[in-house]
């Protein structure tokens, strides 16, 4: 936990790029391009930059303009995300052809959609005309019909789907990132899902996305010191990793080896016979879905958080990756903190030395408690511009709060108007900080998932000791079990070790 | 000219998509004129359009009597997204209305023509909107403007796609008053239609006034305003050369594949925009929904 709050921080801090990242995703201004004939309200002070950054953001999407509410002002409803409205697949609607893909996905609409898919883990703040209309772009796409879809299996595995599979269901079950997953049954019997991408989708998106004018314009953020190319590369980075199947199967199947008999976390194994780069088929999970878990007991909803926040760092710091997508679509709860975690078409890999002044921040702020060498590990990182004017005790005293369930021993309840607070905090853009700050590049996808987790654990207002588990997280702590499944989930590493020490000696 | 200050262009696309929505009937009597499988629904639907809508204005704005009309009797200055969005609800109703919806605005409309008559001061004819002569240049501009948008920058179009939609799109003048046999009934007849008319059409001041304001609209949500550009230039392009130097336009030179692209992807995000506002992605579904299952019939 710490180490995600620090990641958060950090984007609270770095006001600059990530705000931007986030921003033009999240935006509330209905402001597509830039300035225009000097028409744009670009210029002016450093207080009214930041307001127009926020404003300007998803302006293509028009994610807030309309509602004229300040984003941040509003409750952490995390989601009815958007995505979650595309569970009801209009059959009726299904498009026949690679034709009816294009006209549908193509002429940048994949392109808007898939920003706000990526927007949409942090929509806790926008006014409902903006959520809506960001749910109408993705409600706007409707799943392949089942002879489309047959068609793409066909390609990719070579055989139509009902001899690739003893069984398939031709009805789509739900609808996935830029594809749909079927149920379907091997011939050695395992019950899979069958992840099949929109035909043609790849290219049309990697065509959309080298217009750069057209994106920047779209994405156009004013203040000099955040670098809009960095953030479109990140943006165009992530895209087309997702596009790629093949490399979301090795995410998803380094996720399922690395979690392999973990108590309580469970990532569906990978079939990889039978994926390709559009195809993706995996052991099928049944669960509750978010919406559900919401309704169980406050001790099953506290146990289901602590296993999400167990993931994300233990991901973090262990296996030095971040899968990006903390959407509440992505999870299937199954009691006793039992969680299927889906959905690894976004992963960030780090590397030790990417993740050490991360690390360094946590330790000097929390442990340590210097706020000296806290403020140098910002620099390090490339969150701070080093010599900024500031005193540091401004600087602690403002990411302090990104840190402020780690910071002490106890339980503490993640609550949304915590999540708020850190989204308030990350978006203030009059801060005195906020000169001084951007996100480097390879951060910014933390910062998502950060504002993302909070939002979601806030949503379940789950208590733990989170402090304590960070220590157990913390490589530079490596503490002792605190709860019932922290001692599971040492039992579970030493197993792991043994067993891979048994393998070196074989 | 007027010397009143204009009023700005903003809200174009929340009013044009209300008008669209609005126009789409949820549970109409019959299929109209047009029906779901005609070549008109395909070419109106096509992500070309709003290029086809403003090249179609660039075009009807060069016969001074029709503009003279619209300079002297429309509100254009004070209400122009009033006006352009009154302009596509009216066009939506007559391709995609019921027979009986169709029929009562162009009813409508040609009541408006009878009291829009004068005398263009350029040059020294009187006219009256309700004149065929007039509505069959305005009808034929749009007609060959959908075509040329949409063979530029939509979706390919079916063989004899252009000849069936110009024979099909006849009836749009009929409602208004044309008489049939003086309608062109193919592409061919479309292209000595434009010739014939060419030698009286003319960049006047009204039209020059007007169409600056409608390719640089001040007060265009900022947004919006980024995108149409290029949708402006598209539509530039889309003109005949002799429509461009007479109102001065520079050669655009020949559109490249890529400028092509660029031109699509904006004309998709502003869809994207249009889809987003209340009722239009629901109206596309019900015409998508009819468009299929007249395809499979």
């Amino acid at each position: 936990m710490r180490v995600r709050t620090r990641g958060l921080a950090i984007a609270a801090v770095a006001g600059g790029v990530s705000i931007a990242a986030l921003t033009l995703l999240r935006g509330q201004g209905g402001r597509l391009g830039g300035t225009r004939n000097g028409r744009g309200r670009l210029g002016g002070t450093r207080n009214g930059r930041g307001r127009l950054r926020v404003q300007r953001g998803l302006a293509t999407l028009r994610l807030a303009a309309r509602g004229g509410a300040r984003y941040a002002s509003h409750a952490p409803r995390l989601f009815t995300s958007a995505g979650e409205h595309r569970q009801q697949l209009r059959n009726d609607l299904a498009l026949q052809t690679a034709e009816d893909v294009a006209s549908t996905l193509g002429a940048m609409k994949g392109v808007l959609m898939k920003l706000g898919q990526m927007a949409s883990y942090v929509d806790n703040g926008l006014a409902p005309a903006a959520r809506r209309t960001l749910s109408r772009l993705q409600d706007s796409v409707p799943p392949m019909s089942p002879e489309l879809a047959a068609q793409v299996v066909t390609e990719e595995l070579g055989l139509p789907p009902e001899q690739a599979f003893a069984t398939w269901d031709p009805e789509p079950i739900a609808a996935a990132s830029i594809g749909q997953v079927h149920r379907a049954i091997t011939h050695d019997g395992r019950a899979v899902a069958v992840k099949v991408q929109y035909p043609g989708i790849a290219e049309t998106i990697e065509a959309d996305l080298g217009n750069v004018g057209l994106l920047r314009r779209m994405l156009k953020i004013s203040a000099p010191q955040q670098d809009v190319d960095a953030l479109l590369a990140e943006l165009r980075e992530r895209i087309t990793e997702e596009l790629d199947y093949n490399r979301e199967a090795r995410n998803q199947q380094l996720f399922a080896r690395f979690y392999d008999g973990h108590p309580t976390i469970n990532v569906p194994a990978v079939v990889a016979e039978l994926s390709t780069r559009r195809v993706i088929t995996s052991d099928l999970a049944d669960g509750a879905r978010f919406a559900e878990l919401a309704t169980w007991s406050q001790a099953e909803r506290d146990l289901a958080a602590e296993t999400i926040y167990r993931f994300v760092f233990r991901s973090l710091y262990q296996a030095h990756a971040f899968n990006g997508d903390p959407h509440p679509g992505n999870y299937l709860f199954h009691g006793g903190g039992r969680v299927t975690f889906l959905d690894f078409g976004l992963v960030k890999h780090y590397s030790t030395e990417e993740l050490r002044p991360l690390v360094a921040m946590v330790k000097h702020l929390c442990v340590e408690n210097d706020p000296e060498a806290f403020r140098r590990a910002m620099e390090d990182a490339g969150f701070l511009m080093p010599g900024a004017p500031l005193p540091t005790d401004m600087i602690v005293e403002h990411m302090a709060l990104f840190y402020d369930t780690v910071r002490e021993r106890g339980p503490r309840t993640m609550t949304g108007d915590y999540a708020s607070a850190v989204t308030r905090r990350f978006f203030d853009f009059r801060s005195p900080l906020a000169e001084y700050v951007q996100i480097p590049r390879s951060y910014v996808v933390l910062q998502r998932i950060n504002l993302g987790l909070f939002a979601l654990l806030g949503e379940l207002s789950a208590t733990a000791d989170w402090r304590c588990i960070a220590e157990e997280i913390w490589p530079f702590i490596q503490g002792p079990p605190c709860t019932p499944m922290g001692a599971a989930e040492a039992a579970w590493r030493m197993r792991k070790s043994a067993a891979s020490s048994q393998e070196r000696s074989a | 000219m007027s010397a009143d200050p204009y009023a700005t262009a903003a809200g174009l696309v929340e009013r044009s998509a209300a008008a669209y929505a609005a126009a789409v009937p949820e549970h109409p009597a019959d299929d109209g004129f047009f029906g779901p499988a005609s070549v008109t629904w395909r070419v109106t639907t096509d992500l070309s359009a709003p290029v086809a809508g403003l090249r179609s204005l660039l075009m009807q704005a060069l016969h001074p009597l029709a503009m003279a009309g619209v300079d002297q009797h429309s509100n254009w200055r004070l209400d122009p997204v009033g006006r352009l969005a009154a302009t596509s609800a009216y066009e939506a109703t007559v391709t995609f209305g019921d027979r009986a919806s169709a029929s009562r605005v162009a009813q409508q409309v040609q009541k408006i023509h009878t009291r829009v008559r004068g005398t263009d001061t350029v040059t020294g004819q009187p006219y009256a909107a309700s004149d065929p002569a007039l509505l069959l240049w305005v009808h034929v501009a749009l007609v060959d403007s959908a075509l040329a948008a949409s063979r530029l920058f939509g979706a390919s179009l079916p063989d004899a796609g252009a000849d069936a939609y110009v024979a099909e799109m006849r009836i749009a003048a009929e409602l208004l008053g044309v008489p049939r046999e003086i309608i062109p009934a193919s592409a061919a007849a479309l292209d000595e239609y434009v010739a014939r008319v060419r030698p009286e059409l003319q960049c006047t001041p009204a039209a020059a006034e007007s169409m600056s304001y409608l390719l640089d609209p001040p007060g265009l949500d900022e947004d919006i305003a980024e995108l149409w550009q290029d949708i402006r230039d598209a539509a530039i392009i889309a003109l005949p050369g002799w429509a461009r130097e007479l109102y001065g336009y520079p050669d655009p030179g020949p559109l490249t594949a890529g400028r092509r692209t660029e031109i699509r992807q904006t004309l998709g995000v502003l869809d994207a925009l249009f889809m987003g506002e209340p009722g239009v992605l629901e109206a596309r579904q019900r015409l998508t929904l009819r468009m299929r299952s007249a395809g499979k019939a």
